[in-house]
C-alpha cells in the first residue's frame, strides 16, 4: 500500500498527512508537484493520491484555482485514469478545492468544474472544530463512521452548486459529509456549527464511485487524542477521530 | 481585442457583505479586474478568462455583456479603481502570470499584467470616497474614483492600462562625495540624503553629524573620496536597527553598556550558577537557540515591524511575520518555522485621532484602518506559510496612536547535528560564492534600516515599505529545509532583512574575512536601478548562502527546480575586504572592521524623569457584577477569539493547547505545541508586556512583564529548568536622558529578575524611537510617544503531555489562590475604568515567587492541581469570572477577607506572582504539605451552578455565567 503525497506552491500539510498514512500502515511519499508533471510514470507505484491542505498560489485567482490549472495543463489525463482505477483520491481543504476545481468531483458530467468553492459567509478565515455527520454514502473512505469532531481552516469552504446539480449530487449520494448542530442535528446554515455557509450544511463531497473524496476539514489535525480540544478531560484514547478516515483508506487495500 | 479581464462573483461575497453592511448600502459590487500589457485577441481572451475564473461562480465581462450584468445588480452610477502603484509587489499578477505562461507556454512569450480591485456602488460621490479611503492606501495604491458611465466608457473603448515602473534609462557612473564640506552641509546629507545631481535628495540616512565624521577621518586617512555606495553602505551597517547603538553605549557609569551588563550579562551569570546549561545559540545568529531533546534544537526570535505599519498596516504586518519566520530559516543552518506568534499595542480603533505628518495634510491612517490591517497582515502572512500562529495578545491605549507596535515572533526547530556536524555552527569559507535565492530586487523598501531607527517625521520616506509575498519563501523555505540542508550542501546562511544585501553579505563575511561581490547580477523586477539601490534593496523572501564552489551548481539546479530563482552575485575571500563591483568598476572598498566597528560610540547620560501620577478617578459606584462586567467587557481583557479563529493554529498538527480554551473557549495566556511526532515533549508559548505601568516605576514594569511571562510557562506545565525568555524593548525619545533612565532601569530589572529565576534571555531586539511628531487637526504640532514597551516573550519544554495544565476546574473542586494578594491597583484595569484610590503599583518579590512556582511545578506533576489559570489583568475577580466561563460551572467564592483588604483590592488587584487553581477535595492534604510555608488562601468551591457567586458575611451577590460570556466576547468596537 503506498500512497502519494503532494507538495509544493504552497501546500502545507504535507508531513502530517503523510504521517497519518504511515501511522495505519502505508508507505509513502512526498512528491513535489513539478517532479510528478517531470514524471508521471511513478503514479503507478502508488494506491493513494493525496492532495493536503495548504495555500498553493496563496488562493490568488481563487482558492485551488491556480493549482488545478497547473495539473489540467500538465497531468490531467494521469489523474483521470488514476481516479478510474481501484485506487484512492483524497482532498483535504486546500486539495478539496483543487479537486473540485479540476472537476474530478462530483465529476457528474465529466467535464469542466460543476461546483465552485466560495468565500465563508462570515467573510473571515475560520479556524475552529466542527463536527460532521457521515451521509449513507458508499464511498470506502467514510464506512462505518457516523459523526466526526475534526477541525476546519479556511477562507473558502462554502460549496457553491447550481440548483439542478444539487438534485443530482442528492440523487447519486454524493454528499460525503455535513456540518451538524450541537444537537446532532444538521447545522441548517448556522453558525459556527456551519462555518461557512455552505449549502445543505456541505462539508465534504464524492464522487460516483466514492474513491475520490474532497472535504474541508482536516482528518490529519484531529489525528491523537491530544489533537482534540480539550483533551484533557478525555485521556482514555489514543487516537481522535480523523484517524478512521486513514484507517478505511487501509481497510479498502486490506 | 481587449487588454482587459474582468470577473464578477454572480454570489455575494463575504467581502461584499462587510463592506455593504460597513457602509450601509446594499448596491456593492466588487469587480476582479486584471489589465495586459497587450492587447488580447479573441481566442486568448476567452482561454486566460477560463484559466483564471470559474463559471459556476463567477461571471467574465465582455463589452457585449457588461451593460446588461451590471444593471441585473443595481444601478451604479460611482466606481473606484485600485491598483497598486509601480513597483509594487502584486502578487495575484504574478500568480495570474505563471499560470498563463503554464498553459499557454511559447504562444504568449512576453506581457506584463497588473491585478485591480474596481468597487461599483449605487450612491453618493461621499460614499464612495469614503469607501476608497478604507480600502486602499494611498501610499501603495493609486485611487480613481469616477462616474459609472466613465467605467462603461473606459470599458468598451480599453481604456484601462497597467502601469509599468518608469525608471529613467541611466547609465551609471561611479559618484564620488565629497565630504570635506561644512558641518551643517555634512548633516544635511545625514537626515535627507546624498544629493543627486538634480539637486534632489535621496532620502534619509540616518547618519548624525559624528558618524559622518568619521567616515570623514577614514576617508582622509586612505586618501580618497567616498563613493555613494559606500556612504550608503555604512549607513545601513551603522544604523540602530542593525547595530544597536543604545544598546551597546557607555551609558553613565555603565561602562560596558546596558546589553552587555544586564542581557548578555544576566545570562552568563545564570549559565555559570546552574550546572544544566540548555542554552545552545545566544544572541550572535539570527535567533537564539536552546536545547530541546537529545536530538533537536528549537530557536526562537521576537522582531519589531512597526514604522512600516504605521504607513501600511496590511503591508507592514505581513513583511514582519514572513521576515522573522526567515530568522528562523536563518538561523544556524537553517530551522523550520513552526510556529508563530503575535503582540499588537494600539490605539483604540473606535476613536478619530486625526493626526497629520504634516501641518493640515499627510494624515495617519485612522486606528481601525490600522488596526484591521494589522491583523489582516499576520493573518495571511502565517497561514499562507503553513506556520500555525497559537500565541499573541492585543492592547489597546491611546498613546500608541501615533506609532502601533507590532511584534512577530517565530519558533523554530533543527536537529542537532546534519550529517555529523552541529547545525547552529556556520561558517562562510573563503571561496565559497556568494548565491542570493529566492525574490527579485527592486526598490522597495529602500532605506528601511535606516529609517526604523528615526522618528516618523514629515520627511520619511514612503518607499520604506515592502509587501511581503508569503508563497514565494514558502517555495524557498521548502527547498532549504528540504532538499539543500540535510545534504550539508552549503556552508552558511543569512535572511535578507534589514539594509538588504549589504547587511546580510557584510555580516557574513565576518566568518571569512571578506567579502567580493558583483551587482550587476543581482536579478531586478525591473531595470533602472541604480548600484546603491540594489546593494541596500529590501525586497523581500531572499536568502543568501555561502555555497561551496563545488556544489553551486547542484544547488541552483534544486531551487529551479522547486520555481525558485537563484544567482551567483560574488564570493567569500579571506582577505578583511568588503568589495563591490558594478560592471567591474569598483564602487565600495572598506576594511571590514571600519565596516562593522567604525562608527562613534555613544556616551549616555539618563537623568530621574518626572513621574506622571495617574489622576485621582472618583470610584464610580456600582455593584460588584456590573463592575466584573465592566472590566471583563474593557477591550484589554476582552476576549481576542475573533484573532484566533482567523489565524490557523492547527496546521502541521501540532496544536495541543489551543489558544481557545475550555467547552466555554476563554483565550489563554499560554498555548503549547507538541512538534515531533515521535516524542511527548511540547513546547509551550507565552509572552507579557506592561505598558500601562511603565511610567510609574520602569524597574517594577520590567519585573512584572518577566514575571507573568515565566509564569504563565509554569502555570502551563513547563519544565522551570526549561524556560527562556526573549526580551524586545520598544522604547521611545531615546535621545532624552529620563527616557534612558526608564531604560536602564527596566533593563537593571531584567538583569535581577532573570537571573533571580534563573531563566536566561536567548535574543532579543530594540526599536528606540516609537515616537510621532506631527499636526493634530487643528494644525498645533504635537508629539506623541509611545509608553516605554518591553515584550517578554517566553518559550519552554513541557517534559510530558500529562503535565500540561486546563483552566477548567470540575465540579466539587475547591479553589486556592497561589501568592499574596496587596492593595496594587495603581494603573490596574480597575482604577482606569472603575476609579482610582490610594494604592500602589504592582511589585514582584522575585523569593516569595519562586517559591509558589516551584511548589506550583511539584503539585502539578503529582497531580494534585486538577485546573490553574494565572492572574494578570483585572486580579483574581477576572481569573474567577474567566474559569468559569471556561468550565461554564458554577464557582462561589468566599470574601471573608484578611489583612485589612477591601472587596475591591481582593478581587482586582494586579499583585503579581499569583495563580487560581483547582483540586480535588482529597488531594487538600499533599497540597498543604508542599505549600507549608508557602503563601495561599482558599477562596471557594466549583459548584456546577450557572452562577458565580460571591459571599460574605452578609450577604451573597450572584452574577450569571452566561452573562459573564456575553460581556467577555462581545466585539471590540471599531474593529
Amino acid at each position: 500500500m503506498n500512497v502519494l503525497v503532494l507538495s509544493g506552491y504552497g501546500i502545507n500539510c504535507e508531513n502530517e498527512t503523510l504521517h497519518a498514512f504511515e501511522v495505519v500502515g502505508f508507505k509513502g511519499k512526498i512528491v513535489h508537484i513539478n517532479d510528478l508533471i517531470q514524471n508521471p510514470k511513478q503514479l503507478n507505484n502508488y494506491q493513494v493520491f493525496a492532495i493536503p491542505g495548504g495555500f498553493s498560489y496563496g488562493d490568488d485567482t481563487g482558492s485551488g484555482n491556480a493549482m488545478a490549472k497547473k495539473i489540467l495543463t500538465n497531468l490531467y489525463d494521469q489523474l483521470i485514469d488514476f481516479s478510474l482505477k481501484d485506487k484512492l483520491i483524497i482532498g483535504i481543504c486546500n486539495g478539496c478545492q483543487i479537486l473540485i476545481n479540476l472537476g474530478l468531483v462530483p465529476s457528474l458530467n465529466k467535464k469542466d468544474p460543476e461546483v465552485a468553492m466560495i468565500e465563508n459567509k462570515s467573510g473571515s478565515y475560520e479556524c475552529r472544530w466542527v463536527d460532521v455527520k457521515v451521509n449513507n454514502n458508499k464511498s470506502p473512505w467514510l464506512k462505518n463512521i457516523s459523526i466526526l469532531n475534526l477541525p476546519v481552516a479556511h477562507q473558502e469552504g462554502q460549496f457553491m452548486i447550481p440548483i439542478n446539480l444539487l438534485k443530482s449530487i442528492k440523487a447519486n449520494n454524493l454528499i460525503g459529509l455535513q456540518y451538524i448542530n450541537n444537537h446532532k442535528k444538521l447545522a441548517k446554515g448556522q453558525f459556527p456549527f456551519n462555518p461557512n455557509g455552505s449549502k445543505d450544511d456541505i462539508a465534504a463531497l464524492t464522487n460516483q464511485n466514492g474513491n475520490v473524496l474532497a472535504m474541508m476539514p482536516h482528518p490529519e489535525r484531529a489525528f491523537y487524542h491530544y489533537h482534540v480540544p480539550n483533551w484533557q478531560n478525555n485521556t482514555s484514547k489514543k487516537f481522535g477521530d480523523g484517524y478512521k478516515i486513514f484507517m478505511n483508506a487501509k481497510k479498502f487495500f486490506a | 481585442m481587449t487588454n482587459t479581464i474582468q470577473i464578477l462573483s454572480i454570489e455575494k461575497t463575504g467581502k461584499e457583505s462587510s463592506l455593504q453592511k460597513e457602509h450601509n448600502n446594499k448596491s456593492i459590487k466588487i469587480i476582479d479586474g486584471y489589465f495586459f500589457s497587450t492587447n488580447l485577441d479573441d481566442q486568448k481572451f476567452t482561454k486566460i478568462s477560463k484559466l483564471i475564473s470559474n463559471d459556476v461562480s463567477q461571471t467574465i465581462l465582455t463589452k457585449k455583456n457588461v451593460n446588461k450584468v451590471l444593471s441585473s445588480y443595481s444601478n451604479f452610477n460611482w466606481v473606484v479603481e485600485i491598483k497598486f502603484l509601480p513597483g509594487v509587489t502584486d502578487n495575484i499578477a504574478t500568480t495570474v502570470k505563471e499560470i498563463i505562461k503554464d498553459n499557454l507556454k511559447s504562444s504568449f512569450k512576453s506581457f506584463e499584467l497588473g491585478s485591480t480591485k474596481i468597487i461599483l456602488i449605487k450612491g453618493r460621490k461621499e460614499d464612495i470616497t469614503k469607501i476608497s479611503k478604507n480600502e486602499a492606501n494611498p501610499l501603495i495604491q493609486t485611487i480613481k474614483i469616477y462616474p459609472f458611465k466613465k467605467y462603461l466608457n473606459n470599458f468598451k473603448k480599453n481604456q484601462f492600462k497597467i502601469e509599468k515602473v518608469k525608471l529613467p534609462k541611466k547609465k551609471y557612473s561611479k559618484k564620488e562625495i565629497n565630504l570635506n564640506i561644512s558641518d551643517h552641509q555634512l548633516s544635511l546629507i545625514g537626515k535627507l540624503g546624498i544629493e543627486e545631481n538634480d539637486k534632489s535628495r535621496r532620502g534619509t540616512l540616518g547618519l548624525d553629524l559624528e558618524s559622518l565624521k568619521a567616515i570623514r577621518n577614514y576617508f582622509s586617512t586612505i586618501k580618497r573620496k567616498p563613493t555613494d555606495v559606500e556612504i550608503e553602505t555604512l549607513a545601513q551597517t551603522w544604523s540602530e536597527h542593525c547595530k544597536h547603538k543604545i544598546f551597546s553605549a557607555k551609558i553613565d557609569d555603565i561602562q560596558e553598556g546596558i546589553f552587555k551588563k544586564y542581557i548578555k550579562g544576566a545570562t552568563e551569570k545564570i549559565i555559570q550558577l546552574r550546572k544544566d546549561n540548555f542554552c545552545v545559540s545566544l544572541f550572535t545568529d539570527n535567533a537564539g537557540g536552546i536545547e530541546f531533546n537529545k536530538d533537536w534544537i528549537i530557536c526562537h526570535k521576537v522582531e519589531t515591524h512597526n514604522t512600516p505599519s504605521a504607513l501600511d498596516p496590511f503591508g507592514g504586518a505581513i513583511t514582519g511575520i514572513v521576515g522573522v519566520n526567515r530568522d528562523c530559516l536563518g538561523f544556524g543552518k537553517g530551522a523550520k518555522p513552526i510556529a508563530n506568534t503575535y503582540a499588537y499595542y494600539l490605539a483604540d480603533p473606535n476613536k478619530k485621532y486625526q493626526l497629520y505628518r504634516q501641518k493640515n495634510k499627510d494624515p495617519m491612517l485612522p486606528a481601525n484602518f490600522i488596526a484591521k490591517g494589522i491583523i489582516s497582515g499576520v493573518r495571511v502572512g502565517g497561514n499562507c506559510s503553513g506556520i500555525p500562529t497559537p500565541q499573541g495578545n492585543v492592547y489597546f491605549d491611546d498613546r500608541f496612536a501615533g506609532k502601533p507596535l507590532v511584534f512577530c515572533g517565530t519558533v523554530g526547530i533543527i536537529p542537532k547535528k546534519i550529517k555529523g556536524k552541529l547545525s547552529h555552527k556556520k561558517k562562510a569559507n573563503p571561496g565559497d560564492i556568494i548565491l542570493m535565492a529566492g525574490g527579485r530586487v527592486g526598490k522597495d523598501g529602500i532605506h528601511g534600516a535606516t529609517f526604523s531607527s528615526e522618528e516618523l517625521d514629515p520627511n520619511s520616506p514612503v518607499s520604506a515599505v515592502q509587501i511581503g509575498d508569503p508563497i514565494t519563501q514558502k517555495k524557498m523555505s521548502d527547498v532549504i529545509i528540504r532538499e539543500l540542508r540535510d545534504e550539508n550542501l552549503y556552508s552558511s546562511i543569512t535572511d535578507n532583512g534589514a539594509g538588504g544585501l549589504s547587511s546580510s553579505i557584510g555580516e557574513m563575511a565576518k566568518e571569512s574575512g571578506g567579502f567580493i561581490v558583483n551587482l550587476e547580477k543581482v536579478p531586478l523586477k525591473y531595470n533602472g536601478l541604480y548600484p546603491w539601490e540594489i546593494w541596500v534593496s529590501e525586497s523581500q523572501e531572499r536568502m543568501t548562502l555561502a555555497v561551496p564552489p563545488a556544489n553551486v551548481k547542484k544547488v541552483i539546479k534544486r531551487f529551479n527546480a522547486r520555481g525558485v530563482e537563484a544567482t551567483i552575485i560574488g564570493k567569500f575571500i579571506k582577505k578583511e575586504k568588503a568589495i563591490v563591483k558594478y560592471n567591474k568598476t569598483e564602487i565600495l572598498n572598506l576594511n571590514m572592521e571600519f565596516l562593522h566597528e567604525g562608527y562613534p560610540k555613544l556616551n549616555l547620560k539618563t537623568s530621574f524623569p518626572k513621574i506622571k501620577k495617574e489622576k485621582k478617578k472618583i470610584i464610580k459606584k456600582s455593584s460588584l457584577i456590573d463592575k466584573l462586567h465592566k472590566l471583563i467587557s474593557s477591550p484589554n481583557i476582552v476576549s481576542k477569539e475573533f484573532i484566533a479563529t482567523q489565524y490557523d493554529h492547527e496546521v502541521q498538527s501540532t496544536s495541543i493547547i489551543k489558544p481557545l480554551q475550555g467547552e466555554g473557549r476563554v483565550f489563554g495566556n499560554a498555548t503549547a505545541i507538541k512538534p515531533l511526532f515521535d516524542d511527548e515533549k511540547s513546547i509551550a508559548l507565552s509572552q507579557a508586556a506592561y505598558p500601562q505601568y511603565a511610567e510609574t516605576n520602569p524597574y517594577d514594569m520590567a519585573g512584572c512583564s518577566i514575571d507573568t511571562a515565566y509564569k504563565n510557562l509554569i502555570v502551563s506545565g513547563a519544565n522551570s529548568k526549561k524556560i527562556a525568555i526573549l526580551d524586545n524593548f520598544c522604547w521611545c525619545s531615546s535621545d532624552e536622558p529620563d527616557r534612558l533612565y526608564q531604560l536602564k532601569e527596566a533593563a537593571k530589572a531584567c538583569y535581577d529578575y532573570a537571573v533571580a529565576y534563573q531563566t536566561p534571555f536567548i535574543s532579543g531586539k530594540d526599536s528606540m524611537f516609537n515616537d510621532f511628531k506631527g499636526f493634530d487637526k487643528t494644525g498645533k504640532s504635537v508629539k506623541i510617544s509611545i509608553p516605554p514597551t518591553l515584550l517578554i516573550s517566553s518559550i519552554g519544554v513541557v517534559d510530558k503531555i500529562s503535565h500540561l495544565t486546563k483552566m477548567t476546574p470540575d465540579d466539587g473542586d475547591i479553589l486556592l489562590v497561589l501568592g499574596n494578594t496587596l492593595n496594587e491597583l495603581q494603573d490596574s484595569v480597575y482604577s482606569k475604568i472603575i476609579g482610582y484610590e490610594k494604592s500602589k503599583n504592582p511589585v514582584v518579590n522575585s523569593k516569595d515567587a519562586l517559591r509558589t512556582y516551584r511548589n506550583f511545578e511539584k503539585a502539578n506533576k503529582l497531580g494534585i492541581i486538577n485546573s490553574a489559570i494565572g492572574i494578570d489583568l483585572g486580579g483574581i475577580g477576572i481569573a474567577v469570572t474567566k474559569m468559569a466561563i471556561a468550565s461554564k460551572k458554577g464557582l462561589t467564592i468566599d470574601l471573608k477577607l484578611k489583612n485589612k483588604i477591601s472587596v475591591d483590592q481582593f478581587l482586582f488587584s494586579e499583585s503579581q506572582s499569583r495563580i487560581l487553581v483547582s483540586m480535588k477535595k482529597n488531594k487538600l492534604a499533599n497540597f498543604k504539605k508542599i505549600f507549608k510555608g508557602s503563601d495561599y488562601t482558599i477562596i471557594g468551591k466549583c459548584t456546577g451552578s450557572n452562577v458565580v457567586e460571591f459571599k460574605d458575611n452578609k450577604k451573597i451577590i450572584r452574577g450569571k455565567i452566561s452573562d459573564f460570556a456575553k460581556s467577555y466576547k462581545q466585539n471590540i468596537k471599531g474593529l
